[in-house]
């Protein structure tokens, strides 16, 4: 088990946050890093650990972007293929492995468009849309990705906080609503939204410093 | 005044009245404090997305199957599992160090007396390859001396056969699977499957016993895709 100094309580804030990796001692998932090293190593189990938590997050993000059962489900496998054959290129980190993921899924999917244009193509049609509709595109899915992203952290979290994230964020409830309907006091309630706020955060910006 | 508490920021993202007006004066006055407020604006504006749908269940066999079936140097990286697994007592399926410590030391007792049993012939037909018989081992149940059969390891030119031939193994669920154990407790290779009945041959490099493969086990494997040892033997023996 990998030993992390906690601070003690929350550092004040003193630069931008997304450059802080302040982490809640209930928050703090080490098993994400433990996986990812035996995956390195060559662990075939790790692969399926992986595969058991992040499948879904990658085939929802190639069925968006491909707007295709078939080939998201193609995709998604070449994406834990190819994950298995590169693992040597994964640094455990408790982001990495979503964000990697991701990075080996926007290859993938691209792939597949670059096919479908090559047929596309062949068949002399769709060639004037092509150059706008892929910019629009592409920042439209680089928003899906995060959206599912956040979606698997808070899926990721014990409760009570995951159900109080997603009566807040994703059924809209007030903090008031969410305390009369799980009996927590007022001032637990919006202390878990503001900490679920930062954990969320903190994990995109994860995601997106090793995605770049 | 110092910056705001990381907590006070999230609170103003989702809702400016709840913070006290001493840290919205600072804020709104803070660069440093505003940036963190909109990213994290930012991120409550992208929770709500839909829900994760997973693959199919079969996508995750066809994962599987590409990556065993995988190049030599996947092949290779994953059979040291043992000696991974040991570090990570969280991992269920590996054989234990003990396990494979009481296999050693019951595949002694069965090799003390081998002596009695090298003049036996060997169990399946010599036609196809007439190698010399290095080392043989009679296998035996785990929990019982019970007879599992006999396994033989013959040389040729380039080559190590090891010859299984067990017996009542039982009829329970799954395939059989022949391992060898190195006798350090540590160390084991899937050398194959018994595909047809209580009968195997499988080809091993020269020298793979000489470096302590020497105890056959023959394990039962549920079909469940996970390729390390189920943990459960029928049959073991070493080779002397």
């Amino acid at each position: 088990m990998t030993v992390v100094a906690f601070p003690t309580r929350t550092p004040r804030y003193g630069g931008p946050v997304v450059t802080e990796a302040v982490t809640f001692d209930d928050e703090h998932d080490t098993s994400v890093e433990d996986v990812a090293a035996r995956l390195v190593a060559g662990d075939e189990t790790a692969l399926e650990e992986v595969y058991d938590r992040w499948s879904a997050l990658v085939h929802t993000y190639a069925h968006r972007a491909l707007g295709d059962a078939h080939d998201a489900e193609d995709a998604t496998q070449q994406v834990f293929v190819a994950a298995w054959h590169s693992r040597h290129t994964l640094t455990p980190s408790p982001s990495a492995l979503p964000a990697w993921l991701i990075g080996i899924a926007r290859h993938k999917i691209s792939d597949v468009r670059a096919a479908r244009a090559r047929d596309a193509r062949r068949a002399e049609a769709a060639i004037t849309v092509d150059g706008v509709g892929i910019t629009s595109e592409q920042s439209a899915e680089h928003d899906v990705a995060e959206q599912l992203v956040i979606r698997q952290v808070v899926q990721d979290l014990p409760d009570p906080r995951k159900t109080i994230l997603f009566l807040a964020f994703w059924e809209g409830q007030s903090h008031a609503e969410i305390s009369e309907s799980t009996g927590l006091p007022l001032g637990t309630v919006k202390s878990h939204v503001r900490r679920g706020l930062i954990h969320i955060q903190q994990q995109l910006e994860g995601v997106r410093r090793e995605s770049r | 005044m110092s910056h705001a508490e990381l907590d006070d920021l999230a609170g103003l993202a989702l809702d400016r009245d709840d913070v006290s007006p001493d840290v919205q004066r600072h804020v709104d006055g803070c660069l440093q404090c505003t940036e963190a407020v909109d990213a994290f604006a930012a991120a409550r504006a992208l929770a709500g997305g839909g829900p994760l749908v997973a693959p199919p269940q079969h996508v995750r066999a066809q994962v599987m199957t590409h990556v065993r079936r995988g190049t030599p140097d996947a092949r290779s990286a994953a059979i040291p599992l043992p000696v991974a697994l040991e570090s990570h007592p969280r991992a269920r399926r590996g054989i234990s160090p003990w396990l494979a410590g009481i296999a050693a030391a019951l595949a002694l007792l069965a090799g003390l007396g081998l002596g009695r049993l090298t003049g036996e012939p060997a169990p399946t037909p010599e036609a196809v390859d007439p190698g010399t018989v290095v080392a043989a081992a009679d296998l035996t149940a785990l929990d019982s001396d019970a007879a599992r059969g006999v396994a033989s390891a013959v040389e040729t030119a380039d080559a190590v056969t090891l010859r299984v031939s067990a017996e009542e193994l039982g009829d329970g669920d799954g395939v059989h699977e022949v391992w060898l154990i190195n006798v350090d407790g540590k160390r084991m290779v899937a050398i194959g499957l018994l595909a047809s009945g209580d009968e195997g041959q499988f080809e091993v490099p020269l020298g793979l016993i000489d470096k302590g493969y020497r105890i056959v086990d023959i394990s039962v494997e549920p079909d469940d895709g996970d390729p390390t040892h189920s943990g459960v033997s029928l049959a073991r023996g070493e080779l002397a």
